[in-house]
């Protein structure tokens, strides 16, 4: 791949086309319960909606606002009113040239990248196959799209693995983790999970752990119905400042990062800011605990410079803060087409928050970190260098 | 007010002893249904209300006092008496070098929540009102250094109302509010407006509202069931004091800090490095989710600004100090939890403060709290 412009966004969501999932599943199998766009009627009007082991799911068909226009966000309520450049890998390249990105991580976006709810293993099984293999075209189309795997939950841990084995082989890049394990099954750090961690540490494959993870904690409080739907989504959005806070002690104390000392573990659209308290806290209670004589050998804070990553894209205020976690750690990620995005504008965004950042770091926060842990080979012109 | 070592800890726990709910609540009326110290077939004591046990079956919590810090006392002869004898704390303060200490409770829930699990409304009243009694009677009475805090039935908002105004009367100096009290029981929504009268005694009586975290546990990421005791407590530790972002967003966004806008607000136990990405990040949000246009006529760092404290006990102090502003961090020892600096307090204080003006340390472990307690 070659760096033209000094910009790798580590966290932007790829969108499924229509067919996506109906072309690579047996349909005498699975019938109507294959992943696929249906009409359903929403307030009178006919709308689209993905459906999933037969049950329409979520407000909209896609999630792409930073492509639908005013008024802001908007998110398709039809089919046909998605853009293109959303699903169409060849069609989204010349989105990233508008916008100056080189590469970008591809998270899901509806269908979404959860299929364990329906308690159906073999199903889970063959959805996930075809999700990683639809994200797998991606990378086969460009070399400018690095696509993580999902992962069968319900599955044996074995067969987990030998899915992370051929997700790598067809060209994923890493793999998207819950934040909390279903109640069903084992707790994310429960050693019944160690061949999937193993398998990600041998592979060079980083888990990563986007937004609010799907923990618990932030579905404990009720919503208030007092909100509108924006205040909603600031209220609910901007508590993911602490995943990072709630994920990263659990990694550590419970030894999953003792007995994986060289995996990575990246934390998407959650900012850097989690990430400098869990370094603190973590430190104390170690200290103050004894930690050490309870297995735990490594001071949690060289254990998260070591294994931890974390991005960012809006806070002024953390970039100044960028060596309590390290410059090492930092990656820039765009969330495009999401609601958090700054496209067509990304740049304007980059230049605000970088404001005064000697140049060796911004080409480690923009593009040179990510090179590194997602193990990208890459030429860069002199002019990025 | 006299301080001779310049710190007001704003943030530490006195333990109830066996009589407080025995000696007030009347016997005939409650039966066993008082909060008391009961034995169990393994020989340890562990406080019950009601049928409910609390301290997670401890008979305290006292983790710094005891020989080992991983360990709580299982019975009452355990206790360490700096815990629960206030001639004693104040020993324990002069070693500490703190002048001041601002009470929470214990066994009625380091966040005040413990009785408003209670499904009846009089027996909670009952305890709450003998809790707030004890405090002033022994504590209080005992030294002017201690500063009372009453807790609160949580609901109906009468009573609420009532018993802050008859605790303040008596000499309580701020409110143990837990923070989302519908998660306790079926009670109204803390954002709604059936707390307005709550929050508007406070603003007049001038006595700051303290949500400290851990007033829901399951704001907290449940860890791992594999793992040794003292790891379990290291991550109820870590992951309790970031929950107060739940409460923090509701408060704000829901506009309880604009309907009013001289209510303070301390989140006890809040601890510092998160809270300047919240800040940044809700006021980003504001803007970017267009909120401006929904009525608020200040942005969420505005908010916190004008009304809300956070407090640290282990956070260097110089990274955040200008974003969240010195005015706004208050420092506690959280004595004499397993997570207190205790009895490395001043060592902790040193290096936390590295490179902070003297100003601004004097703010902040200081200044800060005998202003907002009108010392």
């Amino acid at each position: 791949m070659e760096i033209k412009y000094g910009l790798i966004s580590v966290d932007s969501h790829a969108a499924f086309d229509r067919d996506s999932f109906t072309s690579r599943m047996p349909v005498q199998k699975w019938g109507d319960r294959i992943p696929q766009v249906v009409e359903v009627e929403k307030d009178g009007r006919r709308v689209n909606r993905w459906a999933v082991y037969g049950k329409p799911r979520g407000d909209n068909v896609g999630n792409c606002p930073a492509l639908m226009g005013d008024p802001f966000p908007t998110y398709p309520q039809r089919w046909e009113e998605i853009p293109r450049t959303a699903y169409v890998p060849r069609e989204r390249l010349k989105a990233l040239d508008t916008d100056g990105v080189d590469a970008e991580v591809l998270f899901p976006n509806p269908p979404g990248g959860a299929y364990f709810e329906f308690g159906d293993k073999e199903f889970e099984q063959d959805v996930v196959k075809a999700y990683n293999d639809s994200l797998a075209d991606w990378a086969q189309t460009s070399d400018r799209y690095l696509p993580l795997a999902i992962l069968p939950y319900l599955s044996d841990p074995q067969i987990i693995k030998r899915e992370i084995e051929r997700a790598k082989v067809a060209g994923h890049r890493g793999v998207n983790v819950l934040g909390q394990m279903p109640k069903a099954l084992p707790h994310l750090t429960d050693p019944y999970w160690d061949p999937i961690w193993g398998a990600c540490q041998e592979l060079g494959l980083p888990i990563h752990f986007h937004g609010s993870a799907n923990l618990r904690a932030g579905a404990s409080v009720r919503k208030w119905s007092g909100y509108s739907p924006r205040q909603a989504h600031s209220a609910m959005t901007a508590t993911s400042a602490v995943t990072p806070a709630q994920i990263i002690p659990q990694l550590i104390f419970s030894g999953v990062t003792e007995r994986f000392p060289r995996l990575k573990c990246v934390f998407a659209e959650a900012g850097i800011g989690g990430v400098n308290y869990a370094l603190a806290a973590c430190d104390h209670e170690w200290e103050c605990r004894h930690l050490w004589t309870e297995g735990i050998t490594t001071r949690p804070s060289e254990t998260v410079r070591r294994q931890m990553y974390v991005n960012f894209w809006f806070e002024v205020e953390g970039i100044k803060l960028r060596h309590l976690i390290g410059i090492d750690n930092i990656m820039w990620e765009s969330d495009f087409p999401h609601v958090a995005s700054f496209y067509p504008r990304s740049w304007d965004s980059v230049e605000r928050v970088l404001e005064g950042v000697p140049s060796d770091d911004r080409r480690k926060v923009l593009y040179e970190n990510a090179l590194r842990v997602y193990q990208i080979e890459a030429t860069v012109p002199a002019k990025n260098n | 007010m006299q301080i001779n070592y310049g710190l007001i800890s704003v943030d530490d726990h006195v333990q109830e002893p066996p009589s407080l709910w025995t000696d007030r609540l009347s016997k005939s009326r409650w039966g066993d249904r008082i909060p008391h110290l009961e034995r169990t077939a393994e020989g340890c004591e562990r406080w019950v209300v009601d049928g409910q046990v609390l301290v997670d079956g401890h008979s305290g919590r006292t983790g710094a006092l005891m020989a080992d810090r991983n360990r709580e006392p299982n019975r009452w002869d355990e206790v360490p008496p700096p815990a629960y004898l206030p001639s004693e704390r104040l020993k324990t303060m002069d070693a500490a070098g703190m002048d001041y200490s601002v009470l929470y409770p214990t066994v009625a829930g380091l966040a005040g929540e413990a009785f408003g699990r209670l499904e009846d409304p009089e027996l909670e009243l009952a305890c709450v009102q003998a809790y707030n009694d004890w405090l002033i009677e022994e504590w209080s009475s005992a030294s002017e250094r201690f500063i009372p805090q009453c807790i609160v039935p949580i609901w109906p908002a009468e009573a609420t109302v009532a018993e802050i105004q008859r605790a303040v009367a008596k000499g309580h100096r701020g409110v143990v509010f837990p923070s989302l009290p519908m998660n306790l029981r079926a009670v109204p929504h803390v954002s709604g407006p059936e707390y307005d009268p709550v929050w508007a005694i406070c603003e007049e009586l001038n006595v700051p509202v303290c949500l400290h975290a851990g007033a829901s546990p399951e704001l907290q990421y449940t860890p791992y069931s594999g793992l040794a005791p003292a790891l379990t407590e290291a991550l109820d530790a870590v992951t309790k004091p970031v929950s107060t972002v739940f409460v923090i967003s509701l408060f704000t966004f829901s506009r309880v800090l604009l309907r009013h806008p001289r209510l303070r607000v301390i989140l006890a136990e809040s601890a510092l490095s998160w809270g300047m990405l919240y800040m940044e990040w809700a006021d980003h949000q504001f803007e970017h989710d267009g909120l401006a246009s929904e009525g608020y006529e200040l942005k969420p760092s505005e908010m916190f600004h004008r009304q809300c404290c956070f407090t640290s006990w282990f956070d260097e102090v110089a990274p955040f100090v200008q974003h969240v502003g010195a005015e706004h961090i208050l420092w506690s020892t959280n004595f004499p939890l397993t997570t207190s600096t205790w009895p490395r307090t001043q060592e902790t204080i040193h290096q936390c403060f590295r490179g902070v003006s003297a100003e601004t340390r004097e703010k902040v472990l200081w200044k800060n709290a005998a202003r907002l307690y009108q010392l």
